[in-house]
């Protein structure tokens, strides 16, 4: 079997702050193999999207970050790796997908030009026509009905679901080998939500792109994941597969958030605790899901 | 009708409004001061008849109103009255005089975007670095003194102790310019004179840097901070994540949103200017609307002080108005939409 | 109360206004005591000591009826400082309150009231304070009723902006629906939400008008001699440059120390009371 597209090992993360050090990630492993969908969910300030952007290397240039343990990229250990090294993997071998894809495209320019600067990480040689071309074919993939004028617009003036897809189409513009999807789509309507999430889904499948999805969402996990991770203060509390974690939650906490969806059937919002010694349980593994031997 | 279009129209109205605000103002204030101002004028020898007669022209002896007319109606034909310090129409004394504080401004106004957005851009890009920390103490003394104490100091330095540039003037006695535009760099130019080119150039320097100093600091605060905002946007991440190159998205990316809010303050500085330059004006004798300016409001000069007041507000809404017209420029959501906030 | 020490001690530029401004304030206070020839303030003449560098006693040097630089300086605090005062004094809460009112009503008497306040705000604030300086007779008295006439508007402008944005919030749209009355609202709700800018726009400002009004002094449009004055000071030193250049050179820097000083605090205490921009 070839190196899983991540592989995270006792990652640890800590902030200097003024009021002295804070640990923020105590040591988490997760792995993704080629074409998988791993979903890490947690309550917000849980370390999920930390965890992201050290993938990223984003945190790595942070001067008051402090980061241990290894995470390693199609089986090269980021660490080793020069600041330039870890710069050109981005954009090009991973690429992220954010909350509020409005926000998240540049408001003064148009879409094409934003394509265009996309396109240039893996091709710093592609001419603009050429650019625009690409992008078109790449923004009808993702069922946007006139993409020549998406390209000429601002992303002001298309609607959420639109920006949303333009951002997946940017995406996977690269052929990436990691796409990380930090909330997506949070920010918009429930079933703008949904569609998008489908459409993302159907284009990683059919890229064989392996995906880090973050959510904080179990339903929208459910639909969407093959693995799960839940993490709780900067712990992994339980690993399983989508199936067995909704069929057989074991760990306290998982079934907390878990009982935290409201549902429709009655009884409102249960009641569940903020804190609980319990949530501090030792990691749940199920089975056949334990993390792959290092091999750096 | 294209949004840019009603934008200009809808500012062109507001400016119309505003500026005859300002003439009804400053006539109001030039009306009720206490003494009479044809007497003022003529001086204490004037006979009585003298005053009487200019009382008569100046139309003094009517109600306020009346006399508003009279000069909303000499204003309709581009007259302003005359001087009654130096006896000519006060259109022809503000011809004469205001180009050479134009030039000082816009030299000054465009030291104060070359220097002040790029120190802005930075200290943000560097932010808690020592060149933010630089750039900060800085802009901070630029604000922290009138420019003619800046005009006082740089003179001190950079024209006695170190005689880099001139003391004081336009340009040398010895170049003679026909005036076209009334901005020497520019006649130079055009009279095909280098020499005298770099002459007015080497004379601007100084009063301009000095006039600019407390505008440079403000743009750089303001650029800084917006940038450091638009730094924590989720476009910016994006762009990162992306891996597009840092000195990329500084000067592309995070730049131009952050360049709208610091060019209306940038025209507000422009207006600060326009009475500042009075203050350069005067330290380094330089031949603009300065001396005449003070000297008429010494003199209670009413139709040149009006004259005056009127034309500079004009100025700094015309210059509101190209700046609201470059964000748009700028800004496509204002382009676009139909609320021109 | 210990946030606002941290803030200041951990940045020493906040620290360093703090000081500032306090041996400005000190000095100006205490003008009779410190300084050494206190009657250097009015118009004496000294012709044995005119014209001196910086030489003990004379830690600024004399001018040149042989007055004590550093004498006449402290008591031309004194006036700023007291102009500064006076100005804001009334500026602020006619600016203030013109902002509410225009802000929270609306319609035509926002109108009305915006488009005066910028009728003052499109005459460049200097050239404004000048004309009415030169008008009216130049006198302590008038500088101060000319500096406050161009500076309202200012808080017009930032008041109106903060009610527009406060109008919308919550705790206001409550106060109406419990049917408070617009006085209530105005000045009860929305005014003491708008306190911190105020606050930190006055400490700014306090060093402008020093700014302001040096600068009419230095047209020979503000306070008359022999009233101590730093602009004026510049002024007549400006004539005898470079040879006595401390005629021009400390009360020149006596301008920027104030201003300086009140910046950094002005901007300490956007630190601390978390205003934005």
């Amino acid at each position: 079997m070839s190196a899983p597209t991540l592989r995270i090992a006792d990652l640890g993360l800590g902030f200097r702050t003024w009021a002295g050090p804070v640990e923020v990630l105590h040591g988490i492993s997760l792995h993704i193999n080629k074409g998988e969908r791993v979903a890490l969910v947690g309550e917000s300030g849980s370390g999920k999207s930390v965890t992201a952007r050290i993938v990223l290397g984003l945190l790595q240039e942070l001067r008051s970050a402090r980061i241990s343990g290894t995470v390693e990229f199609e089986g090269r250990d980021l660490d080793r790796l020069s600041a330039r090294e870890r710069h050109a993997l981005r954009g090009t071998r991973m690429s992220m997908i954010f909350q509020d894809p409005t926000s998240s495209l540049n408001p003064v320019y148009r879409i094409a030009p934003q394509f265009h600067e996309v396109l240039k990480r893996a091709d710093p040689a592609i001419s603009e026509a050429a650019a625009r071309d690409r992008a078109a074919a790449l923004l009808s993939a993702v069922a946007i009905p006139e993409p020549e004028r998406a390209l000429d617009s601002y992303s002001f003036q298309l609607s959420g679901g639109m920006n949303q897809r333009v951002m997946i189409a940017m995406a996977l513009a690269n052929e990436p080998a990691l796409l990380i999807a930090d909330e997506p789509g949070t920010a918009l309507d429930v079933t703008v939500q949904a569609q998008t999430l489908a459409l993302m889904r159907d284009m990683v499948e059919e890229h064989h792109t392996s995906v880090l999805f973050i959510s904080h969402n179990l339903g929208v996990v459910r639909e969407f994941a093959d693995r799960v991770y839940v993490i709780y203060k900067g712990r992994i509390v339980e690993h399983a597969t989508a199936e067995g974690l909704f069929a057989d939650p074991r760990h306290p906490y998982t079934r907390a958030l878990l009982s935290a969806v409201p549902r429709i059937t009655g009884g409102g919002i249960p009641e569940i605790e903020d804190v609980s010694e319990d949530y501090y349980q030792p990691l749940v593994v199920h089975e056949g899901c334990g993390e792959p031997e290092g091999v750096a | 009708m294209p949004p840019v279009v009603r934008l200009l129209a809808k500012r062109l109205g507001t400016s119309l409004i505003v500026l005859v605000g300002v003439s009804m103002l400053i006539f109001t204030i030039a009306r009720v001061i206490p003494g009479d101002p044809a007497r003022i004028a003529l001086g204490p020898n004037a006979t009585a008849e003298q005053v009487e007669a200019l009382r008569e022209r100046l139309h003094l002896d009517e109600a306020l109103p009346i006399q508003y007319g009279y000069f909303l109606r000499d204003l309709s034909r581009g007259d302003l009255g005359i001087s009654l310090y130096t006896n000519r129409p006060v259109t022809a004394d503000i011809a004469q005089f205001l180009p050479a504080t134009l030039e000082l401004i816009v030299v000054a106004g465009l030291m104060m975007i070359l220097i002040g957005l790029p120190l802005g851009v930075i200290a943000a890009r560097y932010r808690g670095s020592w060149a933010d920390h630089a750039v900060r103490i800085f802009t901070l003394l630029g604000v922290s003194a009138p420019s003619f104490v800046w005009a006082v100091i740089l003179m001190l330095i950079f024209a006695f102790y170190l005689p880099l540039f001139p003391i004081a003037g336009r340009i040398a006695d010895s170049y003679a310019i026909a005036s076209v535009t009334g901005f020497l760099t520019i006649d130079t130019l055009i009279a095909g004179n280098l020499a005298a080119f770099g002459n007015a150039a080497w004379h601007i320097v100084l009063p301009a840097f000095a006039l600019s100093l407390s505008g440079i600091g403000q743009a750089a605060r303001l650029t800084r901070s917006n940038m450091v905002e638009t730094y924590d946007k989720p476009f910016i991440e994006m762009a990162r994540s992306y891996g597009f190159p840092e000195r990329r998205i500084a000067r592309r990316f995070a730049f131009r949103p952050s360049l709208i809010p610091s060019l209306t303050i940038i025209g507000l500085d422009f207006a600060a200017m326009l009475g500042n330059a009075f203050l350069v004006e005067a330290v380094f004798a330089w031949p603009g609307l300065s001396r005449y300016g003070v000297a008429v409001i010494l003199r209670k000069d009413l139709n040149a002080i009006v004259g005056t007041v009127l034309i500079i507000s004009a100025m700094f809404l015309l210059v509101n108005i190209i700046v609201d017209l470059l964000i748009a420029f700028i800004n496509p959501r204002i382009r676009y939409s139909q609320r021109a906030s | 109360m210990k946030r606002a020490a941290y803030i200041l001690v951990r940045n020493p530029l906040s620290l360093t206004g703090v000081i500032l401004i306090t041996l400005v304030v000190f000095g100006a206070l205490f003008a009779d005591f410190i300084a050494p020839f206190p009657e250097h303030r009015g118009a004496v003449v000294d012709f044995a000591n005119f014209n001196k560098p910086p030489e003990w006693p004379y830690l600024f040097g004399t001018d040149l009826v042989g007055r004590d630089l550093f004498s006449r300086i402290l008591y031309a605090y004194r006036i700023s400082l007291l102009l500064g005062a006076v100005v804001l004094a009334i500026a602020v809460p006619v600016g203030v309150t013109i902002g509410l009112v225009a802000g929270y009503i609306g319609g035509w008497t926002e109108y009305v009231l915006m488009r005066i306040t910028d009728v003052f705000l499109s005459i460049p604030p200097l050239v404004l304070a000048m004309s009415m300086m030169g008008l009216l007779e130049p006198t302590l008295t008038n500088g101060m009723l000319a500096v406050t006439a161009m500076w309202w508007p200012w808080y017009t402008r930032l008041v109106y902006n903060l009610t527009r944005s406060e109008k919308e919030e919550g705790y206001v749209l409550a106060a109406e629906v419990i049917g408070a009355s617009r006085t209530h609202i105005i000045f009860r709700e929305i005014l003491p939400n708008c306190v911190p800018s105020i606050v930190t726009k006055m400490t700014l400002d306090l060093g402008f008008v020093i700014l302001i009004a040096s600068s009419l002094s230095f047209l020979g449009l503000g306070v008359q001699p022999p009233t101590p004055d730093l602009g004026s000071m510049v002024a007549d030193g400006a004539k005898y440059l470079p040879d006595s250049w401390w005629l021009t050179v400390f009360p020149g820097l006596a301008i920027l120390v104030a201003v300086f000083g009140f910046n950094l605090l002005g901007d300490a205490l956007r630190d601390i009371l978390g205003v934005d921009q």
